[in-house]
């Protein structure tokens, strides 16, 4: 059991690293310009709220451009299509709720689902990162854990009301996170990032936040177990 | 509130529990499933002690399974451990016991450098690996079983298979202190190591397992193995004792005769209340009445509110430790299974 879990040697000027690269930074920058979009349009919708929502949106902004930032350092075109394609069935729902006065199903998009998305891909990448990405990559998390809570905070306050509403949003979005974490599994591990180390922190974060709302551990893992589902 | 962090044996036996607990979606997955899936709260449960004395636990398994070592997913094995102790100190728990490979895992791959798991900076005086309590059980078995067969352990001869770790070098301290043993065989793979046992202990023969075993009364075994190993009953001597204090407990069905007897090692019995199922689903013969002793040191321990890591780091165990815990067990209602 000695020989260890070494962290292979990563070349970040090589092809194929800036390669995989530009999905994955399109990813992420593609993933902060939705929550923004996400926020602006929930605070249009929760006038009381609004100021806090808006405040939020234009934190995820900043994050966009710090990953701006990121691609740039390495030399990197993100690919910014491909990225629009990759969150276009999460968009598509959001904006059908959104539509649809659905405000709990789009806090379980946005809230819930891309924020533990996110946070699960940032923490694996930081200790990966090159350096000037690691830097940005850290200050993005510690703002997260900051805000994380808002969309769970507001499905906790209206868990009775809202609990069929937030399993069926599961149901129908979960499959598709599956999906994206398989889509992406190639380039995260040019990245040095496992898909299973991807999933697991996704679940814990995605399982916690439905701990938080009032779900029961058999719940969660009921619903966690949507994910298995084919789309 | 104490916690205990467990998991299962194989995967199949996983997919039997996923399957009896409810979720069949689970049931089906192979390892990789497992290798993903986030430790979860399975319990929450009460403790009576026979003093009268009421203490709460929790439950989590980790989703950790054999096969992660065997296939050399050992990113996966680290992961679920680290997880399910940044979920038990998330869930406010005092003391944790970490079963199982759990703590094998944690001393082998050196896991006291991952502090930061997440949001959450482990503090390890919050865990203990049990193995104190676990270490002092054996010794005790050794000598019960030893007198309920009439060995005469002052003629009889204990081979130590596993010597070097933390579990055989405490055996190995409590059986030259506290016992008339004979002779000691050390039996263990690096030959350093031994040595610094045999000195520390002043006596004890350095041995290959094939040329210790045949001369044993009892074999005390806590070397743990994924893959196990293969024993030939013919060699043993007749009668002898072979205390199984490995992980997973599976000497039984290596080795089959009558005048070899199998104990399962490290296990007590207890007269405590506890309305948990989990024992149930670790396979234990009598649930209700029986469980790890690592884990009932953590039980120990919040009795006690000794809220301490009791047992950590390799090799600190002493026999005050042993004889002090070794009271605590006495005291709430524990006995060695023999």
């Amino acid at each position: 059991m000695t020989e260890l879990t070494t962290v292979k040697e990563l070349d970040y000027q090589s092809q194929e690293y800036k390669d995989a690269y530009s999905r994955i930074n399109g990813i992420v920058i593609e993933g902060e310009n939705e929550a923004y979009q996400n926020y602006i349009s929930l605070g249009e919708k929760l006038s009381e709220h609004q100021e806090e929502l808006n405040r939020l949106a234009k934190m995820e902004s900043r994050h966009a451009k710090g990953f701006m930032s990121c691609g740039k350092n390495l030399g990197v075109t993100p690919d910014m299509g491909y990225a629009q394609e990759f969150f276009s069935r999460l968009h598509n729902n959001f904006q059908t709720a959104l539509k649809e006065d659905k405000i709990a199903t789009c806090f379980v998009i946005q809230g819930l689902i891309i924020e533990a998305f996110a946070i699960a891909a940032y923490h694996l990448y930081i200790p990966v990162a090159d350096p000037f990405a690691r830097k940005i990559t850290e200050n993005v998390v510690q703002d997260e854990y900051t805000h994380l809570n808002f969309g769970e905070a507001w499905l906790k306050a209206n868990f009775d009301s809202v609990k069929s509403e937030i399993e069926e949003a599961n149901r129908q979005n979960l499959p598709i996170v599956w999906q994206m974490l398989n889509e992406v599994e190639a380039d995260a591990a040019v990245l040095a990032m496992e898909k299973d180390a991807l999933v697991e922190d996704f679940m814990i974060s995605y399982g916690e936040a439905l701990g938080n709302i009032g779900f029961t551990t058999r719940e969660i893992m009921r619903m966690s177990s949507h994910g298995l589902k084919t789309v | 509130m104490f916690g205990l962090i467990g998991h299962l044996t194989s995967l199949e036996h996983a997919q039997s529990v996923a399957e009896r607990l409810g979720y069949p979606e689970y049931a089906e997955q192979g390892l990789d499933f497992w290798c993903s899936a986030p430790p979860a709260l399975i319990e929450e449960f009460t403790v009576k002690s026979i003093t009268g004395q009421t203490i709460q636990g929790k439950y989590i398994e980790s989703c950790f399974l054999p096969e992660m070592l065997a296939t050399k997913r050992f990113k996966a094995a680290i992961r679920k451990i680290l997880n399910a102790m940044a979920l038990a100190q998330k869930e406010n728990i005092e003391i944790t016991a970490l079963g199982g490979f759990s703590s094998i895992i944690f001393e082998e791959f050196n896991l006291k450098d991952n502090k930061q798991i997440r949001n959450v900076e482990l503090e390890f005086e919050r865990f203990t690996t049990g193995n104190t309590h676990t270490a002092y059980i054996i010794s005790r078995q050794v000598e019960q079983i030893a007198a309920k067969l009439g060995i005469d352990l002052s003629k009889a001869t204990v081979a130590v298979v596993g010597a070097t770790g933390d579990i055989g070098s405490a055996v190995c301290r409590w059986l030259e202190r506290k016992t008339p043993t004979a002779d000691l065989l050390l039996v263990a793979r690096n030959q350093e190591r031994l040595k610094e046992l045999q000195k520390e202990l002043g006596r004890g023969k350095i041995m290959p397992l094939e040329t210790a075993i045949p001369e044993a009364d009892i074999i005390v075994w806590v070397a743990s193995m994924p893959k196990g190993v293969e024993i030939n009953v013919e060699t043993l001597k007749k009668p002898c004792v072979m205390i199984d204090g490995g992980y997973p407990k599976n000497l039984d069905t290596k080795v089959q005769h009558p005048e070899v007897i199998v104990l399962k090692g490290g296990i007590v019995e207890h007269s405590l209340d506890i309305d948990w199922q989990i024992m149930e689903i670790v396979n234990m013969d009598v649930p209700a009445r029986q469980m790890f002793a690592c884990f009932a040191e953590a039980i120990l321990l919040e009795f006690e509110q000794y809220h301490t890591n009791f047992s950590w780091g390799r090799n600190q165990i002493t026999v005050e430790k042993m004889e002090t815990i070794g009271e605590f067990s006495l005291k709430h209602g524990f006995k060695p299974l023999i």
